[in-house]
This record gives structure tokens, sequence and C-alpha cells, in this order.
């Protein structure tokens, strides 16, 4: 059927009928190998998603021109899950048979790096097979730990042919990035049988925020040298609690859709040691006070934290603690954007008095801590250091919120009148 | 004690500067390139020996206490230790590349070891260049038999080869003799001189060092392997190699066949090249889920998952003897749920095990019961009561308060949750087995095992083995080799089941007669098929005397307690079921009827040094 797009038709308009004609190939080569692909380009996603609606309805309908994969681009980008194909030579020297050269990246598998000292051998991350003047970028995606599929950066080693393609113009691979499992559909789209993601606007969501940050497990580890671990009974307890707790509370927030990070303590303890810190005593996380909702304190309720206390009130200073198993206590800061800066408060009971803790600006990340997929700043180090100062490597016991932070400041007294909203206690 | 924290502390430092320092050129170049795409990795590869050099210098040097070999001036062995590698060294080297693809040492001062000798010589392919040398004595246990596979090789000496003589060969297999020296010892108490022999071997082309098997992915896997190791025999044949892609027949319905499964293996390439075979043939295996977890940066058990085309991961030794397999098992443990991380279970396996057939069939039909039945604790393939003089169906199942390992499933959560937090720190220096049967781990669940075991032990070479040791407890163990046996009544092992089963059992058995002894044949009557009880002493629960001595007498496992559920042992004598109860201690005591005395068995009297239990129990697993 390929005869429907011949190279004088798609040269009228502008168009490329090479990319249609390599993209073809390039589906027959995979699908005479079994190897299950879907369609991740965001520039063709973003034309299909306009017409979404029609191609669902149809899904085997011819085209009448070709309309997504003959705009003139210099790769189209497909995925692969590592775990639906072996790794056979096979489709390699098929594709050579085709005509395609191919390249192949490999790089440490970051589903070992947390380990001490195991050393697996390398996974293919990205591969690119390059046919006249168009090339197809397959990202492939692991299954990692926190129901979330990973991929890889994309990094050439010295002896690699810098200019096999201009590698720069690449959606994928500036950043390792962290997705959902897509649900997929099978389509047809000029004429050419591909899955894509079952909502492409979604998933083009998704993509503009799938920065992933791998934990700095050698620094945990020279870390541990420095300060080894407490290995007693009680923070194994406490671990195992925090961990819960988290899991239950990521899942209540994922529920309302309400975005969140790892803040103070358990920021600190993924960034410093890729793990809780056992002498915390509590969980942190950190919302922008523009995603709060006023689901978030019945869902907690209801998924059995009850409410310990609530200070400050949506339009200042907003914070949130739940009680959590055997005193481990999940405590929930709002973040509120300025200009050139964020804050969050803090109120202390017995005297109305506010506190401010600023810090620079900051977008979020995806990471891994302890098997979940969730968010922390990207700038971590500043955000650490705005809270902890210089000084955050050294583990310190004795805390207090209202003095020990570097970026905190005094913020005056709640009015009186005030003090039975924005000071509750349970 | 100092010392070896001493020594753990120090190789712990070692290895994590190590770690450190290469891990810090990866990060850098991380963060350096992260825009523009470049990665500074160097990635050198340096070849191992100078491969265009025709001509090799080879140093051999044999004497009572140390031997060495040196290959253009690279020592390829050298053993001075004290009391160990006694015997005849032999190295096997590429004869186009100078690569050491060998290394061996035969003990021919004890018996049976030049048998193994000349296995192995037989299995190395023409062409090869062969060195031996002989380190403290050689030639007590060799006999004619390997003198004569000696002289066959071109060696003039062997034959003749006496009591602490010293001697070193040198000689391309069904070729040339490129040097031997040889010294004789004067004197019956005495040794003889030290030998160096310095020689030169001419190097041959690649391609006459190589077979020509059809261009496929698996030969091309095969020469690999082939070109760099050599004793495994068959699949480096260059007329018939053996298969190394095994296809058994799918399972329908197969419910482990997204199961991980970890191979925890040491340095015996031999064994885990014996172990992959079996795995890889048994029904419904699934290679993509096998990862083999090497203890060290050892090459060859590297070469051998290669070859089978298996994904390998190696762990830099941390601590040592016990705590060090111990820090092994959890780091392949961790990995391998990091690495499937929507498994529920894995599948745990040792390089010494032969695997059976049904291996994966038996776990299909079984593995429902681990995800759904609290009480339990594991899967495992193994009865340790289970020898060719007590085991009988192959389709029945026992609940047993002991954990056998030797092929078992691990259920994700009770590692995850209970596990891995408070797996036992390097310093402990304990066996993961033994910590993981103690009751603060177990907690009173309990494993399921075959009558008929799915995996066989035959590794006997390890840290707690010796061929004794394998001989009397091991090698009689059955072994299931009967393809898709349908399991009975796999519903019935569920807790409450069981107990319903054995009183069901207990209430159809027969007693015995308990004035007989019980270690005789005619105790058990000369039926088949039949279930009948016996009632022994039993005080309380720990108490194991009267078991002890009758697991002794009826030549099964004794050194520690195995295959108990509440004061019951079930296997089998002469095709009978055979239950026997510990009276008063079990609750199934009610079913002995007034009239019967539990028969008592007493210990013998401690002998002087008797094998400490701890010990050795632990030896099952490594």
């Amino acid at each position: 059927n390929g005869a429907a797009f011949s190279k004088g038709r798609g040269s009228q308009s502008g168009q490329d009928s090479t990319r249609w004609h390599v993209v073809r190939k390039f589906l027959g080569l995979i699908s005479s190998h079994n190897i299950p692909v879907y369609l991740i380009d965001p520039l063709i996603l973003g034309l299909v998603d306009k017409d979404i609606a029609q191609i669902r309805s149809s899904p085997d309908g011819p085209s009448p021109h070709c309309k997504y994969f003959c705009a003139p681009r210099d790769f189209t980008t497909f995925a692969l899950l590592d775990k639906t194909w072996k790794h056979e030579v096979g489709l390699f020297r098929t594709a050579e048979k085709m005509g395609f050269q191919w390249l192949k990246i490999l790089n440490k598998d970051p589903r070992l790096d947390g380990m001490d000292d195991l050393s697996g051998m390398e996974i293919p991350l990205h591969y690119i097979f390059k046919l006249a003047s168009h090339a197809i970028h397959l990202v492939v995606f692991y299954e990692r730990s926190g129901n979330y599929l990973w991929h890889g950066p994309l990094r050439l080693k010295q002896h690699m042919d810098r200019k096999f393609v201009p590698f720069r113009k690449l959606h994928f691979g500036r950043y390792p990035g962290a997705y959902e499992k897509p649900e997929l559909l099978h389509v047809s789209i000029d004429d050419l049988k591909v899955q894509i993601p079952k909502n492409p606007s979604s998933f083009l969501e998704e993509m503009s925020h799938a920065r992933f940050l791998e934990c700095r497990y050698r620094e945990a580890r020279a870390f541990f040298q420095l300060y080894p671990d407490d290995a007693s009974l009680d923070a194994v307890e406490f671990r195992k609690k925090a961990k819960s707790l988290l899991h239950l509370a990521a899942l209540t927030l994922n529920n309302l859709g309400v975005k969140f990070w790892l803040s103070s303590g358990t920021c600190l303890g993924w960034y410093r040691q890729c793990n809780v810190i056992p002498h915390s005593k509590d969980v942190d996380l950190g919302i922008f006070i523009r995603d709060y909702k006023a689901e978030i304190i019945p869902a907690f309720q209801k998924a059995g934290l009850p409410l310990k206390h609530k200070f400050g009130k949506v339009e200042d200073s907003l914070e949130l603690s739940f009680q959590g198993e055997d005193d481990v206590k999940l405590d929930i800061f709002f973040f509120y954007e300025e200009d050139d800066h964020i804050w969050n408060g803090g109120t202390q009971a017995k005297s109305g008095k506010k506190f401010k803790y600023l810090f620079p600006k900051f977008t979020l990340c995806w990471t891994e801590f302890v098997e979940l997929k969730v968010h922390v700043p990207c700038e971590t180090l500043q955000y650490v250091e705005a809270n902890y100062g210089p000084d955050w490597k050294v583990p310190v016991k004795t805390w207090d919120w209202k003095s020990s932070p570097s970026n905190v400041q005094d913020n005056g007294v709640w009015p009186v009148d005030e003090w039975d909203d924005v000071i509750q206690i349970y | 004690q100092t010392g070896a924290v001493l020594f753990l502390l120090v190789t712990v430092i070692v290895n994590i500067k190590l770690i450190l320092d290469t891990r810090r050129a990866a990060y850098e170049e991380e963060e350096e390139s992260a825009q523009d795409y470049d990665d500074d990795m160097l990635n050198v590869e340096v070849p191992r020996h100078p491969v265009n050099k025709k001509v090799l210098d080879v140093e051999v040097y044999s004497s009572r206490s140390k031997v060495y070999v040196a290959v253009d001036g690279t020592t390829v062995l050298e053993d001075e230790a004290r009391e160990q590698g006694r015997g005849i060294h032999v190295i096997v080297l590429n004869q186009a590349t100078g690569h050491v693809m060998a290394k061996r040492v035969f003990d021919t001062y004890s018996p049976h070891e030049d048998e193994a000798m000349v296995l192995f010589l037989n299995m190395v392919a023409r062409g090869r260049i062969l060195i031996f040398t002989i380190k403290d004595e050689g030639s007590f246990h060799l006999k004619d038999t390997a003198k004569n596979v000696l002289k066959s090789l071109g060696s003039q000496v062997a034959p003749f080869l006496s009591w602490r003589d010293m001697w070193t060969f040198v000689g391309k297999k069904g070729g040339e003799v490129y040097g031997e020296k040889h010294a004789k010892s004067p004197a019956l108490s005495t040794w003889g001189d030290p030998v160096l022999l310095k020689t030169e071997v001419h190097l041959t082309s690649v391609e006459d060092a190589e077979c020509h098997w059809p261009d496929t992915e698996l030969n091309r896997r095969r020469k690999r392997f082939c070109s760099k190791v050599e004793g495994y025999g068959s699949v480096c044949s260059c007329k018939d190699p053996t298969p190394i892609e095994f296809n058994p027949d799918p399972l329908k319905d197969n419910k482990v066949f997204d199961v991980p499964v970890a191979v925890i293996a040491g340095n015996r390439p031999n064994y885990l090249y014996r172990m992959l075979r079996s795995l890889l043939s048994a029904q419904g295996v699934n290679p993509q889920m096998i990862t083999v977890f090497i203890d060290g940066y050892y090459e060859e058990p590297m070469d051998v998952v290669e070859l089978f085309g298996l994904s390998g991961i190696q762990h830099t030794p941390i601590s040592i003897k016990n705590a060090r397999v111990s820090q092994h098992y959890k780091a392949s443990l961790t990995a391998t749920f990091n690495l499937f991380p929507d498994a529920k279970f894995a599948v745990v396996l040792e390089e010494d095990l032969d695997i059976s057939i049904d291996f994966f069939s038996f776990l299909s039909q079984s593995i429902h019961l681990l995800e759904e039945d609290e009480s339990l604790y594991c899967i495992s393939a193994w009865n340790d009561q289970g020898y060719e003089h007590t085991a009988e169906d192959p389709s029945l199942l026992y609940r047993v308060e002991t954990m056998p390992g030797l092929g078992w499933v691990l259920r994700k959560n009770l590692y995850k949750d209970e596990l891995e937090p408070k797996w036992p720190t390097p310093e402990k220096l304990w066996d993961w087995d033994m910590w993981m049967r103690m009751p603060e781990q177990r907690k009173g669940r309990e494993c399921i095992i075959p009558d008929i075991s799915r995996s066989y032990h035959f590794g006997i070479v390890g840290l707690n083995m010796n061929g004794y040791f394998h001989e009397a407890y091991f090698k009689k163990h059955k072994f299931n080799t009967v393809p898709n046996v349908q399991l009975k009544n796999v519903e019935s092992l569920r807790k409450d089941a069981y107990e319903t089963e054995i009183h069901r059992l207990l209430g159809e058995a027969e007693v015995l007669d308990h004035s007989k002894n019980p270690c005789e044949d005619s105790f058990v009557p000369d039926t088949e098929g039949k279930v009948y009880v016996m009632f022994i002493r039993m005080e309380q629960e720990a108490d194991f005397t009267t078991w002890t001595q009758l697991a002794k007498c009826l030549h099964i496992w004794d050194l520690d307690v195995r295959g108990n559920h509440k004061g019951l042992w079930r296997l089998f004598r002469k095709k009978n079921h055979f239950l026997v109860v510990g009276v008063p201690a079990s609750p199934y005591s009610s079913k002995k009827p007034s009239s019967v005395t539990p028969i008592y068995m007493e210990p013998p009297a401690k002998e002087e040094g008797a094998v400490a239990v701890p010990a050795v129990a632990a030896a099952e697993q490594t």
C-alpha cells in the first residue's frame, strides 16, 4: 500500500515521502521480529491528537493523503518496552540487509546502581536506525521499582560517530525520563499501522516534565562511610513505617491529582543518603498552594490518617499534619510562589508566632525513593542548602524547626481573633 | 578473630575506594556532558596478551612449597600457600593467542584425582598447549592409566614419576613437546630439588586454532567461549558440538513464566555450566527471566553465562567466608527485585544443583499457595529426607517447619518487608540460611516441599563440602526425572486443609509393631502402598533425641532436624507411606493407641572430637 504516497505526489506540497517510506520499512522490520514498538514522536502525536476522535473511530480507514509521516523531519521517535523483546542479534542483521545503518547506545543499568558493588552488563538505552536522509530513534523503556517506566540519557562514547545523526535535535535523551505505563491504541495513520498512546495529549503533557533524577548513590555510600547507618531494630521499624506512610500519602494525593514533592527531612534523606533518615520521626511533603484542594483532608482521613493539626489558611502559611501509625507523622507544607522566590510558612501553636521559610525558585523532577516514583525539586542542592545550610551533609539529631533552618524568618504573629481558624490541634 | 575483622575492614575499604574512584569518573562525565550528548568515559580495551607475537616464552617452576608458571613474563599461576595446592597443576593455553584457557590442580597424592585429571585432559582440544607442574607430591595415587595419558602427550618422565619427585612439562596436545624437567627425590623423607623449565612455544594462526562451525548467532557465542576456555567437553567439539540452546516444551498455563530466576554462583564455572544446562532444559523455562549472580570478578563463570546467552552480574566480594556468601545472597535478591519490579516472587537457585525437568511445572502448580497462604514461608524443590529408599511419590507434597533451600521460591513482600531490612550485616559472619531458619525470621511459618526432590545437589567442592560429606548425605538423594507430573491434591496443602489431611492419613494408618526394632527392615511389613505409623518418644517440642537416632539408622539426614511438621515426619519405607509421631509433644499423639509405648532410642555415648553439628548443618547450602 506504499504506492499511495509516491515520491511525485509527496514532493508537490513540500512533503517528504522518504520519511514515510523509511517509517514503513522500519515497521516492517520490527513486526517481522515481533517487537512491539509504539509511536512517541511528539510532533506526530501533536498532529494526531487534533484528529484523535476521527482516528479512533476508524482505526483501519485509508488515508486520502499523507498527513502525519510526511512532514520533513530528521527523526521519527518510537518507544520499546525492554521486557517485551529478546535482545536478539537477528534484528540488526535484517536491518542491515534492508539498508539500515544502526547505532546502539549502551550504558550502565540504573536498577543496579543503588546496589553495593554490583556490576551488571550494560543495557541498551537507545537505538538509531538510519536510512537515506531519515532516522528512527528507538527509545528503550525499562520498568523500575515504583511501577513506572524509565528511559536513559543518550550519551555518546568516545569512539562513536558524532555525525551519525544530528543528535541535538532528538526529542528524547537529553535527560533520563520517567513515565507511567501507557495504555496503547492500535491505529492506522497515513496507511501505516502503528501503536500510539491511547491519550496522546496526556502523554505529551507527561513528556513535558518527565525529567528524572537518579539518586546520588555514590555520595550516599560515601556518607555512610563517614556516618555508619543505624541498623538498630528501631531504625528498621521506623523506616518501614515511614515507607508505608509515604506510599499511602502518594496514593492518596495521586488519586486526587495533587502534585507533591519530598520536602525537608525526607528530601534531605533522599539527597544525602538515598534512604529515610531513621531519626527524623516524620515524613515531609511539599505542595504548591495553587494545587491545594479541599478534598485533601477528608481523603487522608478516609485513608486512615487523622488530621493532627492544621496551621494557617489557604491564603497564608497553610500547613497540615496527619497522624500515621505509631507516632510517625505526615507533614504537608504548602508553598507560595513569589516573583523571585518560593516560601512556606510555620506557626507556633502556643504563641501564635509565624515563621517563613524561603527557597530559591525550583522546578520538579521525578525520582525513585523507597520503591516509589515521586517528585523532588530538580535544583535539589539549592533547596537542601536553603533549608539546612552549607553543613547539610553532617547529620544533626537535635533540630528546632523554629531556629535551626538557615532559611527561617520571623513573620509576625497571627491576630488573636484568627487563632481558632489558623491554629487547629486535634 | 581480630585478624579476620581487620582483613574484612581492609577489604571493604579498598573496595569502596575502588568503586568511588571509578564511579567518580563516570559521574563527572555525566554532569559535564548532559548538554551535548558526549560521553568521555574511556572505553579503551587493552588486550590481555600481545596477540601478534609468534613466540611465547614460558617458565614453569616446580618445588615442594611453591609452583609458578609465567607466560611472556606474566605470572599466570603462582601458588605458595601452605597446606594447599598439592598435586599436579595443569594449565591450558590457546595455541593461537597464548590466553590461559583453563587452570586446574589435581591432588594426585589422594585417590581418584588422577581419574579426574584423565577426564579433563581428554576433554582438551587437540592443538592446545598444556603445561604441567608438581607441587609437594603428585605421584602417590597417579595410576598407570594417567601416566600413560601423560606419556601419550609426549612426556618421557611421567611413567617413572615417583614419590616427591619434582616435575615440569610443556607440550602441545597431539603435537610437539616444548620441554620437560624432572628432579628425583633422593630419599623417602625428602623432596626432589626445585626445577625451573624455560622454553619457547610457537603460536599458530587463529584459523588453525578454531573450529569451522556454520556462522550462526549461536555458533558465534560458542566460538567466543571455546576460544577462551577449556574443559567443557563436547560443547567445543569441532565435529559434533553439543547444543547450547535447548527449547524444551513450553508449559501449558505456566504460572511461573514471569517469575525471575536468580542463580547464585561463585567461581565454579564447570558446576555453573552443568547447572545451566539442566535449568535451560527444564520445561517451561523462560531464559529472559534468568540472572546469574557471580560472587567476585571471575571471568570464566561469566563466559559460561554468555555462552548460554543469559545475563550475568558480578558482585564485588564483601566480607569473608559464610558472611561473604550471605552478603552475596542479599545483593542478588535485592538486585533481582530491582530488575523485575513487577515480580511477586523469585526463584533462587545455586550453581551446584541439577534442575528437574518438571521443576517449573512443580512450581506452576503450587505457587498460588505461597501467594494466598500467609502461613507459608517458602516453596522448596528439595526434600531433606527424600532419599532413594525414603521417597516414592512424585505427585506428593508436604508442609514442613524447616527451610530446605536448594532451589526455592521467595515471596517479594517477605523479602522486602521482613528479611532485607534486617539481613545480617557483614561483620556478623552468619550463614544466611541458618539465619533464615531462626524462629525470629521464620515466625512459625512453613515451607512446601515435594516428596521427590526437584533439584539435585551435585556439588562436592564447597565452603562446607567435601567428598565424604557428599557421599554420605547427598549422593543417594532421589531426584525426579519424570516430566509433567500432575501434583496430587494441591489444595490440601493449605494450613487448615493440611490438618484434615493428616488426620485422615493417621486415621487410615496401621500402627506398626512397636516391640520390633525400628531400624530393622522387618519393622515394616513387605507390602506396597500402605500407610503405617510409629510413635517415638518426644518429651517436648525440641526433644529430638529419638528422632535423631532413628534418622541415623534409616540413613537419612540426621545432622539436625529437618522435615518435621508438628512433631510428625512423613517418608516412605519399602514403598509404603511411613509416619513417625513424637509423643507426647506432637498434637497427633492422641492417635496413639493406649497399648502402644512410644519407642525410645538412646543416643550413643559422646565420642571424642565428634563433628560439631552447627558447623556442618549449613553444608547443604554451600
